[in-house]
Protein backbone atom coordinates (compact mmCIF):
# COMPACT_ATOMS: atom_id res chain seq x y z
CA UNK A 1 0.00 0.00 0.00
CA UNK A 2 0.74 3.73 -0.77
CA UNK A 3 -0.04 6.12 1.65
CA UNK A 4 1.86 8.40 3.90
CA UNK A 5 0.58 8.05 7.22
CA UNK A 6 0.65 4.90 9.59
CA UNK A 7 -1.52 3.60 12.25
CA UNK A 8 -1.07 5.80 15.32
CA UNK A 9 -0.11 8.86 13.61
CA UNK A 10 -2.04 11.80 14.53
CA UNK A 11 -3.33 13.89 11.68
CA UNK A 12 -5.44 16.73 11.11
CA UNK A 13 -8.54 16.73 8.64
CA UNK A 14 -7.82 19.51 5.96
CA UNK A 15 -10.43 22.50 7.17
CA UNK A 16 -11.97 23.83 3.35
CA UNK A 17 -15.34 23.45 1.73
CA UNK A 18 -14.49 23.02 -2.15
CA UNK A 19 -18.14 22.84 -4.17
CA UNK A 20 -18.49 19.55 -5.37
CA UNK A 21 -18.81 15.73 -4.57
CA UNK A 22 -16.85 14.97 -1.41
CA UNK A 23 -17.08 12.17 1.15
CA UNK A 24 -14.97 14.42 4.12
CA UNK A 25 -18.41 15.07 5.97
CA UNK A 26 -18.70 18.64 7.35
CA UNK A 27 -18.32 17.97 11.16
CA UNK A 28 -14.82 16.22 11.06
CA UNK A 29 -13.19 18.80 8.54
CA UNK A 30 -10.24 20.99 10.77
CA UNK A 31 -10.87 18.33 13.36
CA UNK A 32 -7.81 16.05 14.91
CA UNK A 33 -7.68 12.16 15.47
CA UNK A 34 -5.31 9.17 15.38
CA UNK A 35 -4.87 6.72 12.32
CA UNK A 36 -6.59 3.71 12.96
CA UNK A 37 -5.86 1.51 10.19
CA UNK A 38 -4.91 1.81 6.72
CA UNK A 39 -7.67 0.41 4.70
CA UNK A 40 -6.21 0.16 1.40
CA UNK A 41 -6.20 2.12 -2.01
CA UNK A 42 -9.39 2.91 -3.81
CA UNK A 43 -10.63 5.32 -6.95
CA UNK A 44 -11.49 8.40 -6.00
CA UNK A 45 -15.15 8.59 -5.24
CA UNK A 46 -14.67 12.28 -5.69
CA UNK A 47 -13.90 11.91 -9.75
CA UNK A 48 -15.94 8.79 -9.66
CA UNK A 49 -19.01 11.06 -9.04
CA UNK A 50 -18.35 13.17 -12.64
CA UNK A 51 -18.05 9.65 -14.74
CA UNK A 52 -14.26 9.87 -14.25
CA UNK A 53 -11.94 6.72 -13.38
CA UNK A 54 -10.65 7.47 -10.30
CA UNK A 55 -7.62 6.76 -10.90
CA UNK A 56 -4.56 6.89 -9.52
CA UNK A 57 -6.09 5.49 -6.69
CA UNK A 58 -6.19 7.19 -3.29
CA UNK A 59 -5.29 5.69 0.20
CA UNK A 60 -8.22 5.39 2.54
CA UNK A 61 -7.46 5.73 6.29
CA UNK A 62 -9.88 5.30 9.16
CA UNK A 63 -9.38 7.53 11.46
CA UNK A 64 -10.41 8.07 15.21
CA UNK A 65 -11.51 10.59 16.74
CA UNK A 66 -12.62 11.57 20.64
CA UNK A 67 -16.12 12.32 20.83
CA UNK A 68 -15.54 14.95 23.13
CA UNK A 69 -12.85 16.78 20.64
CA UNK A 70 -15.42 16.70 17.87
CA UNK A 71 -18.48 18.22 19.71
CA UNK A 72 -18.30 20.78 22.46
CA UNK A 73 -20.99 19.48 24.40
CA UNK A 74 -20.76 16.20 23.98
CA UNK A 75 -22.59 14.26 26.71
CA UNK A 76 -20.89 11.37 27.33
CA UNK A 77 -17.57 9.49 28.88
CA UNK A 78 -14.17 10.68 27.22
CA UNK A 79 -13.55 7.51 26.09
CA UNK A 80 -15.86 7.51 23.26
CA UNK A 81 -15.16 7.74 19.92
CA UNK A 82 -16.25 8.00 16.07
CA UNK A 83 -14.38 6.27 13.35
CA UNK A 84 -14.58 8.36 10.35
CA UNK A 85 -13.15 6.76 6.97
CA UNK A 86 -11.25 9.77 5.00
CA UNK A 87 -8.90 9.64 1.87
CA UNK A 88 -5.42 10.53 2.34
CA UNK A 89 -5.77 13.94 0.33
CA UNK A 90 -7.96 15.25 3.20
CA UNK A 91 -5.34 15.02 5.77
CA UNK A 92 -2.46 16.71 7.18
CA UNK A 93 0.52 15.38 9.55
CA UNK A 94 -0.65 16.66 12.96
CA UNK B 1 -34.55 -9.29 -28.68
CA UNK B 2 -31.55 -8.11 -29.59
CA UNK B 3 -32.29 -7.59 -33.05
CA UNK B 4 -35.30 -5.33 -32.15
CA UNK B 5 -33.31 -2.85 -30.11
CA UNK B 6 -33.85 0.91 -31.16
CA UNK B 7 -37.43 -0.01 -33.33
CA UNK B 8 -40.63 1.53 -32.25
CA UNK B 9 -42.74 -1.60 -33.02
CA UNK B 10 -46.10 -0.85 -30.33
CA UNK B 11 -45.93 -4.63 -29.51
CA UNK B 12 -42.85 -4.54 -28.52
CA UNK B 13 -43.35 -1.48 -26.24
CA UNK B 14 -45.97 -3.63 -24.57
CA UNK B 15 -43.84 -6.70 -23.96
CA UNK B 16 -41.33 -4.66 -22.38
CA UNK B 17 -43.51 -2.89 -20.15
CA UNK B 18 -43.75 -4.52 -16.61
CA UNK B 19 -47.15 -5.28 -15.61
CA UNK B 20 -47.91 -3.92 -12.21
CA UNK B 21 -50.69 -5.21 -9.81
CA UNK B 22 -53.54 -3.31 -11.11
CA UNK B 23 -55.26 -3.37 -8.06
CA UNK B 24 -53.07 -1.31 -6.53
CA UNK B 25 -54.59 2.17 -8.33
CA UNK B 26 -52.92 5.08 -10.09
CA UNK B 27 -49.30 4.58 -10.22
CA UNK B 28 -46.79 8.01 -8.31
CA UNK B 29 -44.65 10.09 -10.26
CA UNK B 30 -41.50 8.01 -9.52
CA UNK B 31 -43.18 4.48 -10.37
CA UNK B 32 -43.99 5.73 -14.12
CA UNK B 33 -40.60 7.34 -14.30
CA UNK B 34 -39.16 3.53 -13.12
CA UNK B 35 -40.92 2.07 -16.00
CA UNK B 36 -40.31 4.17 -18.66
CA UNK B 37 -36.52 4.40 -17.69
CA UNK B 38 -36.65 0.64 -18.30
CA UNK B 39 -38.05 0.88 -21.33
CA UNK B 40 -36.19 3.62 -22.90
CA UNK B 41 -32.83 2.04 -22.10
CA UNK B 42 -34.39 -1.24 -23.23
CA UNK B 43 -34.96 -0.07 -26.43
CA UNK B 44 -31.65 1.88 -26.89
CA UNK B 45 -29.88 -0.73 -26.25
CA UNK B 46 -28.61 -0.11 -22.74
CA UNK B 47 -30.04 -3.12 -20.75
CA UNK B 48 -31.11 -6.67 -21.63
CA UNK B 49 -33.77 -8.64 -20.48
CA UNK B 50 -31.24 -10.76 -19.18
CA UNK B 51 -29.43 -8.32 -17.27
CA UNK B 52 -32.18 -6.99 -15.54
CA UNK B 53 -33.58 -10.29 -14.97
CA UNK B 54 -29.93 -10.99 -13.14
CA UNK B 55 -30.11 -7.50 -11.24
CA UNK B 56 -33.94 -8.16 -9.78
CA UNK B 57 -32.80 -11.79 -9.15
CA UNK B 58 -30.07 -10.28 -6.69
CA UNK B 59 -32.36 -7.40 -5.27
CA UNK B 60 -34.83 -10.22 -4.30
CA UNK B 61 -31.98 -11.79 -2.51
CA UNK B 62 -31.64 -8.77 -0.45
CA UNK B 63 -34.74 -8.92 1.10
CA UNK B 64 -33.50 -11.54 3.59
CA UNK B 65 -30.01 -11.71 5.67
CA UNK B 66 -26.97 -13.75 5.95
CA UNK B 67 -25.91 -11.45 8.76
CA UNK B 68 -27.93 -14.01 11.45
CA UNK B 69 -25.77 -17.00 10.39
CA UNK B 70 -22.20 -15.48 10.10
CA UNK B 71 -22.64 -14.33 14.05
CA UNK B 72 -24.01 -17.77 15.21
CA UNK B 73 -20.43 -19.31 13.15
CA UNK B 74 -18.33 -16.25 14.38
CA UNK B 75 -19.73 -17.13 18.18
CA UNK B 76 -19.08 -20.91 17.74
CA UNK B 77 -15.99 -20.39 15.96
CA UNK B 78 -12.92 -18.38 17.22
CA UNK B 79 -10.65 -18.95 14.16
CA UNK B 80 -13.32 -17.47 11.77
CA UNK B 81 -14.55 -14.91 14.22
CA UNK B 82 -10.64 -13.54 13.85
CA UNK B 83 -10.53 -14.09 9.38
CA UNK B 84 -13.62 -11.46 9.68
CA UNK B 85 -11.80 -9.69 11.82
CA UNK B 86 -8.75 -9.42 9.67
CA UNK B 87 -10.03 -9.49 6.02
CA UNK B 88 -13.78 -9.52 5.88
CA UNK B 89 -14.05 -9.95 2.68
CA UNK B 90 -12.17 -13.40 2.56
CA UNK B 91 -13.96 -14.78 5.66
CA UNK B 92 -17.50 -14.39 4.27
CA UNK B 93 -16.28 -15.44 0.98
CA UNK B 94 -15.49 -18.71 2.97
CA UNK B 95 -19.41 -18.95 3.37
CA UNK B 96 -20.43 -18.34 0.13
CA UNK B 97 -20.94 -14.58 1.02
CA UNK B 98 -19.40 -12.31 -1.86
CA UNK B 99 -19.60 -8.19 -0.31
CA UNK B 100 -18.41 -7.22 -4.07
CA UNK B 101 -15.81 -4.56 -4.28
CA UNK B 102 -16.65 -2.41 -0.72
CA UNK B 103 -13.88 -3.39 2.04
CA UNK B 104 -16.26 -5.37 4.90
CA UNK B 105 -14.94 -3.95 8.29
CA UNK B 106 -16.26 -6.12 10.87
CA UNK B 107 -15.59 -4.58 14.32
CA UNK B 108 -16.54 -6.90 17.67
CA UNK B 109 -18.77 -5.45 20.49
CA UNK B 110 -16.66 -6.32 23.93
CA UNK B 111 -17.90 -5.87 27.51
CA UNK B 112 -15.86 -3.02 27.10
CA UNK B 113 -16.87 -1.45 23.64
CA UNK B 114 -20.48 -1.08 21.98
CA UNK B 115 -20.31 0.02 18.16
CA UNK B 116 -22.53 1.55 16.02
CA UNK B 117 -22.78 2.06 12.76
CA UNK B 118 -24.05 4.88 10.43
CA UNK B 119 -23.42 6.94 7.03
CA UNK B 120 -23.74 10.35 7.52
CA UNK B 121 -23.99 11.52 3.94
CA UNK B 122 -26.01 8.97 2.25
CA UNK B 123 -27.40 5.58 3.33
CA UNK B 124 -24.41 3.54 2.90
CA UNK B 125 -25.19 -0.19 4.46
CA UNK B 126 -23.67 -3.74 4.11
CA UNK B 127 -26.41 -5.05 2.03
CA UNK B 128 -24.22 -7.92 0.85
CA UNK B 129 -24.61 -9.43 4.19
CA UNK B 130 -27.55 -7.54 5.87
CA UNK B 131 -30.03 -6.87 3.10
CA UNK B 132 -31.37 -3.66 2.48
CA UNK B 133 -31.04 -1.39 5.49
CA UNK B 134 -34.25 -0.37 7.47
CA UNK B 135 -35.91 2.97 6.90
CA UNK B 136 -34.76 4.25 10.11
CA UNK B 137 -31.10 3.82 8.86
CA UNK B 138 -32.05 6.08 6.27
CA UNK B 139 -33.83 8.51 7.73
CA UNK B 140 -31.91 11.68 8.72
CA UNK B 141 -33.28 11.32 12.30
CA UNK B 142 -30.72 8.81 12.72
CA UNK B 143 -28.28 9.73 10.28
CA UNK B 144 -27.94 13.20 11.68
CA UNK B 145 -27.80 12.32 15.87
CA UNK B 146 -26.31 9.15 16.17
CA UNK B 147 -22.81 10.78 15.31
CA UNK B 148 -23.44 13.48 17.74
CA UNK B 149 -25.79 11.60 20.77
CA UNK B 150 -25.50 8.07 20.00
CA UNK B 151 -25.83 7.27 23.48
CA UNK B 152 -29.30 8.86 23.63
CA UNK B 153 -30.48 7.44 20.18
CA UNK B 154 -29.06 3.82 21.50
CA UNK B 155 -31.63 4.19 24.93
CA UNK B 156 -34.09 5.16 22.28
CA UNK B 157 -34.15 2.01 20.49
CA UNK B 158 -33.69 0.53 24.28
CA UNK B 159 -30.29 -0.19 24.91
CA UNK B 160 -28.45 1.48 27.61
CA UNK B 161 -24.85 1.95 27.94
CA UNK B 162 -23.18 2.71 31.31
CA UNK B 163 -20.51 5.25 31.45
CA UNK B 164 -17.71 2.67 31.66
CA UNK B 165 -18.02 1.42 27.91
CA UNK B 166 -17.17 3.13 25.36
CA UNK B 167 -19.32 3.76 22.91
CA UNK B 168 -17.53 3.63 19.29
CA UNK B 169 -19.52 5.42 16.28
CA UNK B 170 -18.54 4.27 12.84
CA UNK B 171 -18.96 6.81 9.93
CA UNK B 172 -19.74 4.36 7.18
CA UNK B 173 -18.94 7.04 3.79
CA UNK B 174 -16.59 5.33 1.05
CA UNK B 175 -15.20 2.00 0.38
CA UNK B 176 -16.06 0.47 4.05
CA UNK B 177 -18.97 -1.38 5.03
CA UNK B 178 -19.86 -2.41 8.48
CA UNK B 179 -20.38 -5.31 10.73
CA UNK B 180 -20.95 -5.46 14.03
CA UNK B 181 -20.34 -8.65 16.05
CA UNK B 182 -22.77 -8.61 19.09
CA UNK B 183 -22.00 -9.84 22.06
CA UNK B 184 -22.76 -13.11 22.95
CA UNK B 185 -25.21 -13.23 25.78
CA UNK B 186 -24.28 -15.08 29.25
CA UNK B 187 -26.57 -18.09 29.11
CA UNK B 188 -25.92 -19.49 25.39
CA UNK B 189 -23.58 -22.09 26.36
CA UNK B 190 -23.90 -24.97 24.65
CA UNK B 191 -26.30 -23.76 22.08
CA UNK B 192 -26.36 -24.84 17.94
CA UNK B 193 -25.86 -22.00 15.59
CA UNK B 194 -28.79 -22.43 14.91
CA UNK B 195 -30.12 -21.58 18.09
CA UNK B 196 -27.65 -18.55 18.59
CA UNK B 197 -28.40 -17.36 14.87
CA UNK B 198 -32.25 -16.96 16.09
CA UNK B 199 -31.34 -14.51 18.53
CA UNK B 200 -29.43 -12.22 16.24
CA UNK B 201 -31.39 -9.36 15.04
CA UNK B 202 -30.51 -7.18 12.01
CA UNK B 203 -30.42 -4.04 14.59
CA UNK B 204 -27.62 -5.76 16.93
CA UNK B 205 -25.70 -6.14 13.67
CA UNK B 206 -25.59 -2.46 13.08
CA UNK B 207 -25.35 -2.60 16.89
CA UNK B 208 -28.16 -0.14 18.11
CA UNK B 209 -29.42 -3.38 19.66
CA UNK B 210 -27.99 -6.24 21.89
CA UNK B 211 -28.87 -9.88 21.58
CA UNK B 212 -30.63 -11.63 24.38
CA UNK B 213 -30.64 -15.43 25.78
CA UNK B 214 -34.97 -15.00 25.93
CA UNK C 1 -21.40 21.92 18.33
CA UNK C 2 -20.73 22.16 14.30
CA UNK C 3 -22.72 25.38 12.52
CA UNK C 4 -25.80 24.10 11.45
CA UNK C 5 -25.98 27.51 9.03
CA UNK C 6 -23.11 27.33 7.50
CA UNK C 7 -24.11 28.03 3.59
CA UNK C 8 -21.15 26.00 2.49
CA UNK C 9 -22.41 23.00 3.99
CA UNK C 10 -24.04 20.45 1.66
CA UNK C 11 -28.03 19.81 2.43
CA UNK C 12 -26.90 15.61 2.52
CA UNK C 13 -24.14 16.51 4.96
CA UNK C 14 -25.84 16.33 8.13
CA UNK C 15 -24.29 14.63 10.92
CA UNK C 16 -24.61 16.07 14.38
CA UNK C 17 -27.61 17.70 13.56
CA UNK C 18 -30.75 17.14 15.07
CA UNK C 19 -34.23 15.91 13.00
CA UNK C 20 -35.81 14.75 15.65
CA UNK C 21 -37.18 11.39 16.82
CA UNK C 22 -36.00 7.81 14.78
CA UNK C 23 -39.36 6.40 13.60
CA UNK C 24 -38.46 2.56 14.42
CA UNK C 25 -41.27 1.20 11.38
CA UNK C 26 -39.89 -1.10 8.96
CA UNK C 27 -41.77 -1.18 5.83
CA UNK C 28 -41.35 -3.58 2.67
CA UNK C 29 -40.10 -2.55 -0.77
CA UNK C 30 -42.59 -1.93 -2.95
CA UNK C 31 -42.31 -3.50 -6.52
CA UNK C 32 -41.49 -0.67 -7.96
CA UNK C 33 -38.86 0.00 -5.93
CA UNK C 34 -37.18 -3.29 -6.29
CA UNK C 35 -36.85 -2.53 -10.20
CA UNK C 36 -35.68 0.60 -9.79
CA UNK C 37 -33.33 -0.88 -7.61
CA UNK C 38 -32.69 -3.62 -10.38
CA UNK C 39 -31.99 -0.87 -13.22
CA UNK C 40 -29.65 1.29 -11.49
CA UNK C 41 -27.66 -2.32 -9.72
CA UNK C 42 -27.52 -3.49 -13.78
CA UNK C 43 -26.32 -0.20 -14.79
CA UNK C 44 -23.98 -0.66 -12.53
CA UNK C 45 -22.66 -3.69 -12.98
CA UNK C 46 -19.41 -4.45 -12.90
CA UNK C 47 -17.38 -3.59 -16.51
CA UNK C 48 -20.84 -1.55 -17.45
CA UNK C 49 -20.47 1.58 -15.08
CA UNK C 50 -23.38 3.21 -17.18
CA UNK C 51 -24.65 4.71 -13.64
CA UNK C 52 -22.14 3.89 -10.61
CA UNK C 53 -22.98 4.84 -7.01
CA UNK C 54 -20.57 8.04 -6.93
CA UNK C 55 -22.87 9.29 -9.65
CA UNK C 56 -25.99 8.36 -7.87
CA UNK C 57 -24.64 10.19 -4.67
CA UNK C 58 -23.46 13.20 -6.41
CA UNK C 59 -26.94 13.39 -7.91
CA UNK C 60 -28.93 13.73 -4.71
CA UNK C 61 -26.20 16.33 -4.01
CA UNK C 62 -27.58 18.37 -7.25
CA UNK C 63 -31.10 17.58 -7.20
CA UNK C 64 -31.96 20.46 -4.65
CA UNK C 65 -33.04 20.74 -1.25
CA UNK C 66 -36.66 20.83 -1.63
CA UNK C 67 -36.82 17.92 -3.81
CA UNK C 68 -34.09 16.11 -1.64
CA UNK C 69 -36.21 16.73 1.25
CA UNK C 70 -39.82 16.15 -0.37
CA UNK C 71 -38.44 12.59 -2.36
CA UNK C 72 -38.41 9.19 -0.32
CA UNK C 73 -35.43 7.19 -0.42
CA UNK C 74 -36.01 5.29 -3.45
CA UNK C 75 -38.05 7.87 -5.09
CA UNK C 76 -34.64 10.03 -4.87
CA UNK C 77 -32.52 7.03 -5.88
CA UNK C 78 -35.12 7.22 -9.13
CA UNK C 79 -34.21 10.56 -9.72
CA UNK C 80 -30.77 10.50 -9.66
CA UNK C 81 -30.59 7.74 -11.68
CA UNK C 82 -32.73 9.97 -14.19
CA UNK C 83 -30.72 12.88 -13.81
CA UNK C 84 -27.41 10.70 -14.74
CA UNK C 85 -28.82 9.11 -17.42
CA UNK C 86 -30.20 12.45 -19.00
CA UNK C 87 -26.73 13.74 -18.50
CA UNK C 88 -24.97 10.92 -20.49
CA UNK C 89 -27.47 11.87 -22.91
CA UNK C 90 -28.77 8.26 -23.08
CA UNK C 91 -32.32 9.95 -23.28
CA UNK C 92 -33.56 13.31 -22.52
CA UNK C 93 -36.22 14.87 -19.87
CA UNK C 94 -38.53 15.46 -22.91
CA UNK C 95 -38.26 11.64 -23.79
CA UNK C 96 -38.89 10.45 -20.45
CA UNK C 97 -42.23 12.29 -19.73
CA UNK C 98 -43.66 11.54 -23.23
CA UNK C 99 -43.39 7.52 -22.20
CA UNK C 100 -44.03 8.52 -19.07
CA UNK C 101 -47.92 9.91 -20.15
CA UNK C 102 -47.40 7.00 -22.30
CA UNK C 103 -47.49 4.42 -19.62
CA UNK C 104 -49.84 6.35 -17.31
CA UNK C 105 -52.36 5.91 -20.29
CA UNK C 106 -51.44 2.42 -20.67
CA UNK C 107 -52.19 1.35 -16.62
CA UNK C 108 -55.12 3.21 -16.53
CA UNK C 109 -56.91 1.74 -19.70
CA UNK C 110 -56.03 -1.74 -18.05
CA UNK C 111 -57.36 -0.95 -15.20
CA UNK C 112 -60.22 0.05 -17.10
Amino acid sequence: MSGNFAPGDTVKVISTHPPGHRRTPYYIRGKTGEIERVCGDFANPEELAYGFDGLPKKTLYRVRFKQSHVWDDYAGPETDTVDVDIYEHWLLPA
Amino acid sequence: MAEERGTHDHDHDHDLTFQPNIEDGEPGRYELMTYAIRELLMEKGHLTPEELRAAQEKVESLQKSDGAMIIAKAWTDPDFKQRLLDDGNAALAEVGVDAGAAKMTVVENTDDVQNVVVCTLCSCYPRAVLGMPPDWYRSKSYRSRVVIEPRKVLSEFGTDVPDDMTVRVHDSLADLRYLVIPRRPEGTEGWSEEQLAAIVTRDTMVGVANPTAS
Amino acid sequence: MADTDDPRRGYHDIGGKDYGPIDPEVTEMKPWERQSTAISNALGAAGRHLYVTDESRRAREQMGEPLYNDLDYYERSTESMKMILVEKGLFSDEELEERMSKIAQRMAEARG
